[in-house]
């Protein structure tokens, strides 16, 4: 699957042609390792060196993709990268059987979990704008979720998604998508289970 | 697929974005405020390195497991974990000593602390540390003092 479209370019603020594909190979977690990392870790210094920054280092830094290779192979998994001028600048994983509905109105349906995703540094402003760097996309993050949301409409799971929301994350799951927060997961180390029905879906993919 | 295509649509999504750190997925360390996060760049302390090692070598060989099957049951790299035991200048991975901690029932926080992947002024950790480094030696079964050792150590780091 490869799909086009279209992210917004800070710089000129206009929209910018992206493409967003199924076909995550070990070049692509490499590609993360290397030029992700040491952005990460600088950004992460700058924010560590401000006690009231360093809240928001998020969760995720130390998360390594090349130890999700085995993870490839695997048919219940699927990876969704998005990419732009010839750069990575998100990644996705989903699975759409490790988990099913916990909210009492869809209880036990099957959902796609949301594993995992990550936008490149230069994309996350909150990162970038403490240690005075330009921000290069916005909406790489929406649209990795948007392409969550339209595979379980493919897999016949009408839009319901789930996923385990860091602490950092969690308003911007159940305040700016819509989701509801149904509890936290104490065999995930107590993270926050949010939820989509399919009209939940629907209303995010509808802009509502 | 069919991806929305209103440029509204997007500028909305993107706005609240930028407002939020979107991050999904497991753990890993909370950054306590009074660590300093060191990243990869952390100089080595090495009694609490050694610490570290001998730690790990002893609660393995408890359980009498090999570095191999170790690796399966906490989910880790072998070739790391063989580093680890072998390479007291090898710094490993937050999420290999999260997974470790995991499995031997120690709390993450100080595994991390003692792997020198966080820093904290504790000279009562670098005493224990030292203390417990030089009561355990990395090789053949485990005598019944190295087990008072290990014993006591890990009571340490738990109630602290």
């Amino acid at each position: 699957m490869r799909e086009a479209v279209h992210i917004l370019d800070c710089q000129t603020g206009q929209l910018a042609e992206a493409e967003i594909f199924d076909e995550i190979g070990l070049e692509h977690f490499i590609e993360t390792q290397a030029t992700w990392r040491p952005l990460v870790l600088e950004a992460a210094r700058g924010l560590a060196a401000n006690p009231q920054q360093a809240m928001l280092i998020p969760r995720h830094f130390h998360w390594d993709w090349t130890r999700k290779e085995a993870e490839l192979k695997l048919l219940a998994v699927k990876f969704f990268g998005i990419s732009c001028a010839g750069q990575l600048q998100g990644i996705m994983k989903i699975d759409t059987v490790a988990r099913s509905c916990r909210l009492p109105e869809q209880q036990g349906k099957p959902l796609v979990y949301i594993d995992y995703v990550e936008t490149a540094p230069w994309n996350i402003k909150l990162l970038m704008e403490p240690i005075g760097k330009p921000q290069r996309y916005r909406g790489v993050g929406s649209r990795l979720f948007e392409a969550a949301v339209l595979q379980s409409e493919e897999e016949g799971f009408k839009g319901r998604l789930g996923l385990h929301s860091l602490p950092g994350s969690e308003s911007f799951y159940i305040k700016e998508c819509g989701m509801t927060p149904v509890g936290r997961d104490p065999h995930k180390q107590n993270l926050l289970w949010c939820e989509f029905t399919p009209e939940q879906a629907r209303r995010y993919m509808a802009g509502e | 697929m069919k991806f929305n295509a209103d440029r509204k649509w997007l500028e909305r999504r993107a706005e609240q974005e930028d407002r939020h750190l979107i991050s999904v997925g497991g753990l890993i360390s909370s950054l306590d405020p009074n660590c300093e996060a060191e990243m990869n760049t952390v100089p080595k302390i090495e009694s609490t390195k050694t610490a570290f090692v001998r730690l790990l070598q002893l609660a393995r060989r408890e359980r009498r497991l090999t570095l191999e099957r170790l690796a399966e049951k906490a989910d880790v790299d072998l070739a790391e974990l063989l580093k680890i035991e072998t390479d007291e200048a090898f710094t490993p991975s937050l999420r290999t000593v999260h997974q470790l901690a995991a499995f031997l029932d120690l709390p993450a926080k100080k595994l991390m602390v003692l792997a020198g992947l966080l820093r904290v002024k504790d000279p009562n950790l670098q005493q224990a540390s030292v203390r417990f480094a030089a009561r355990s030696e990395p090789i053949g079964s485990v005598s019944p003092e190295e087990h008072a050792a290990l014993e006591e150590y890990v009571k340490f780091l738990n109630e602290r």
